[in-house]
């Protein structure tokens, strides 16, 4: 599947400065491990983090114009308290009317949504939700095959060194120091919105 | 008196849970402490073998719960040190033959007339686990610094921590290699505590003398002149509450080895 080599490549070419390099393998280790015990110790599974992660997008993303790609969504624990942070890079602000519209958007599609039902079929969006049987028939649909990705991605990324994400020179901090980095996800919505148009 | 229940758990298989039950519970009784080992790994028993017991066991706890014989019948003396005794797991079989309350229950008696009961758990996450907590009071979860191993020793660690009997749960970190530690290419103690986040109670390196001392039957603690045995002892030191420093496992590093890592330290940063 394209999706995955993708995200294979990434990988790959986030290591190959790396590969001989003896500092990579524990701390790896110790990375991937801080995110799946979060994971283990949490209900976040990879497909929740996701999906909460691509709600997020499409909240933020109506009021301001961000880079989707490196919008992190980080768990940081510190003895028994875990805390949320999230780290959104702005591209620029978007202008009243821009804000307007969006909302307006919004709104259409809601009553679109409760209106028209077999129109939401193509509709990926994941906060229509107040709607009649049928929808939520067809999003259930949706959801399985949703799943059946994400668990596809999560069976893959136990098989790949890491989840993290690879870090783009914008960003300063040291790739090593937080685990519960974002990964590689914000990639697949945007590969699974275009499959589904 | 009332004795001591410790439970030695893992989650993971292989880590070294028997080894570090034969090694504790020998050290305990060599300081002087009456200790019972209970196997309750049944099907795959082990523990009579790293203690050399293996052609003297009449009876086991399946024998034991179904009354084909009395508690104290069962227990076997270890030759050496009459302190020790074993309570061995059937061979014959399966995990079903026993239940948690049936295993606190002999625990339970043991302590009456022991300082320490030792039971030593088989891997996994199910009733085998849950049989092998069910009597213990304190807990020691025994990894490596591998990423498998801790994983499930965290869940063990979440899973006791539900159990309102058990007290205290500390972390055994066996194997540890100091020249991968040193390389980068193991986790370190401190990552490993970092990530875990409890107490430790012993760092055990790796020691080929530990198969030559399974090969004889006679528990490494038994050697001087093993830093594996050494370590052990330390634990039981430990747990008898004595402060004792851990094991400087460092080993004097070389001109080339500092050069390399220097060299592996510049790369990381550029
Ligand atoms: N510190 C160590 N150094 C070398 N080998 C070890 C060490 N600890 C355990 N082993 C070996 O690892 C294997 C598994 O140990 P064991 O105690 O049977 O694990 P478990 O009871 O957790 O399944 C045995 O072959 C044992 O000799
Ligand atoms: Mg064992």
């Amino acid at each position: 599947m394209g999706l995955f080599s993708s995200l294979y490549n990434k990988v790959a070419k986030f290591f190959r400065p790396q590969e001989d390099d003896g500092e990579a393998s524990k701390s790896v280790a110790t990375n991937r491990l801080k995110l799946v015990l979060m994971q283990d110790r949490t209900n976040l599974t990879p497909r929740i983090l996701e999906q909460m992660r691509s709600e997020l997008i499409d909240l933020l993303s109506r009021y301001v114009e961000l880079d989707k790609e490196l919008l992190e969504l980080n768990f940081e624990q510190e003895g028994d308290q875990v805390a949320l942070m999230l780290s959104i890079p702005v591209i620029r602000a978007k202008d009243e009317e821009e804000i307007e519209a969006a909302l307006k958007a919004r709104e259409e599609q809601n009553s679109k949504s409760e209106g028209n039902n077999e129109e939401t079929e193509s509709d990926g969006d994941s906060e229509s939700n107040e709607d009649s049987d049928e929808i939520i028939d067809e999003r259930t649909e949706e959801e399985k095959a949703e799943a059946e990705k994400a668990d596809a991605i999560a069976k893959e990324l136990q098989d790949v060194p890491t989840i993290i994400k690879k870090k783009k020179v914008s960003q300063p901090e040291e790739m090593g120091n937080n685990p519960f980095k974002g990964d590689d996800n914000s990639e697949k919505v945007e590969l699974e919105s275009t499959t589904e148009a | 008196m009332t004795g001591r229940v410790i439970v030695i758990t893992s989650g993971k298989g292989g880590v070294g849970k028997t080894t570090t039950s034969a090694n504790i519970g020998t050290a305990l009784a060599k300081a002087g402490h009456k200790v019972v080992l209970i196997d309750t790994d049944l099907g795959l028993r082990n523990l009579d073998l790293l203690l050399g017991l293996e052609n003297r066991i009449v009876y086991t706890i399946v024998d034991v719960i179904e009354e084909r014989c009395k508690l104290k019948q069962a227990l076997v003396k270890d030759k050496k040190n009459p302190n020790l005794s074993l309570l061995a797991a059937a061979q014959t079989r399966d995990k079903t033959a026993v239940n948690a309350e049936q295993l606190k229950e002999i625990c339970d008696t043991l302590r009456e007339e022991n300082d320490f009961v030792l039971v030593d758990c088989p891997a996994g996450i199910e009733q085998g686990f849950q049989n092998a907590v069910a009597g213990a009071n304190e807990a020691i979860v025994v990894t490596t610094p591998e990423m498998s191993a801790i994983r499930d020793a965290d869940r063990i660690i979440g899973l006791l921590a539900t159990k309102e009997e058990i007290s205290s749960t500390k972390l055994l970190l066996n194997r540890v290699r100091p020249s991968l530690i040193k390389s980068n290419e193991m986790m370190s103690v401190d990552d490993v505590i970092g990530i875990l986040e409890i107490p430790l109670i012993g760092i055990i390196p790796e020691d080929t003398g530990i198969i030559t001392s399974t090969n004889k039957g006679e528990p490494i603690v038994n050697d001087e002149n093993a830093l594996a045995g050494k370590a052990y002892r330390n634990v039981a030191q430990r747990i008898l509450g004595e402060e004792v420093p851990f094991l400087d496992l460092d080993e004097p590093k070389g001109f080339m080895a500092k050069i390399k890592n220097a060299f592996a330290k510049l790369k990381v940063k550029v």
